[in-house]
């Protein structure tokens, strides 16, 4: 396991990067930054990934696809902050926590609901709810968490 | 983890788990279980190797909070 130091240091430029910009850095982009070589970077982001289970890379590369709350490859929950639309989150419930990466600011999330495909929206600042359309929006767990229910926990 | 328009909806999604009958939350409980205290401090320089850890006995406290307390939500073996 890396310096725990390192880790924190790799895990706050992934997250910053993605706020800042809508996209995950690459391992290669955040290395020099931290002091060391490019393959000790890789490793690093293997490492933060382990200690962070609940983001994945993308099977087979070294490419970050689910850094919760957000997601680095596009979901149907896309999330606008100051008239941008650039970021995703991962999932439906993940969505509800991308307000504590702006802080005091509007967040708004729109999907289509999976059944109809009819917009839902929902607009958030510093952890309250400010908006919602349609008034009756749920959440929905469709498998169980916990790996014993054998699905991706995001589903 | 969707959000859907209703439960109506969400019950007629062709993925729907007949399981997963118990799987609704409300937008304001779930606002408040991905709003605990670890999630505050995301961008913190120390999130990884203090906050993170945390996080676990804290999802699980507001979902016993919110009455969520079976296998299906607190992620323990069926039993």
């Amino acid at each position: 396991m890396a310096d725990a130091g390192l880790m924190d240091r790799m895990f706050q430029r992934i997250m910053r990067g993605l706020v800042d910009t809508g996209v995950a850095p690459h391992y290669a982009e955040r290395a020099r930054a931290l002091g060391v070589s490019v393959e000790e970077g890789r490793q690093l982001l293997h490492g933060v990934m382990e200690a962070y289970p609940i983001g994945w890379l993308h099977p087979e590369t070294d490419y970050i696809a689910s850094f919760p709350p957000l997601n680095n490859l596009p979901t149907q929950y896309r999330v606008t902050v100051r008239g941008e639309q650039r970021w995703f989150a991962q999932c439906g419930f993940e969505a509800t926590s991308v307000t504590w990466l702006f802080p005091g600011e509007t967040v708004r999330i729109d999907a289509p609901c999976p059944d109809c495909g009819d917009p839902v929206s929902v607009e958030m600042r510093d952890g309250q709810i400010l908006w919602v359309d349609p008034p009756g929006v749920v959440g929905h767990l469709n498998y169980g968490f916990g790996a014993s229910r054998g699905r991706p926990s995001f589903l | 983890m969707n959000l859907f328009r209703s439960e109506e909806h969400a019950r007629r999604w062709p993925s729907f788990q007949a399981k997963a009958e118990h799987g609704f939350i409300t937008l304001g409980q779930l606002a408040g279980f991905f709003g605990t205290e670890t999630r505050r401090h995301m961008l913190d320089a120390d999130y990884l190797s203090t906050w993170f850890p945390r996080r676990g006995a804290e999802r699980r406290a507001y979902l016993e909070r919110i009455g969520k307390t079976t296998p299906f939500w607190l992620g323990t073996p069926d039993p």
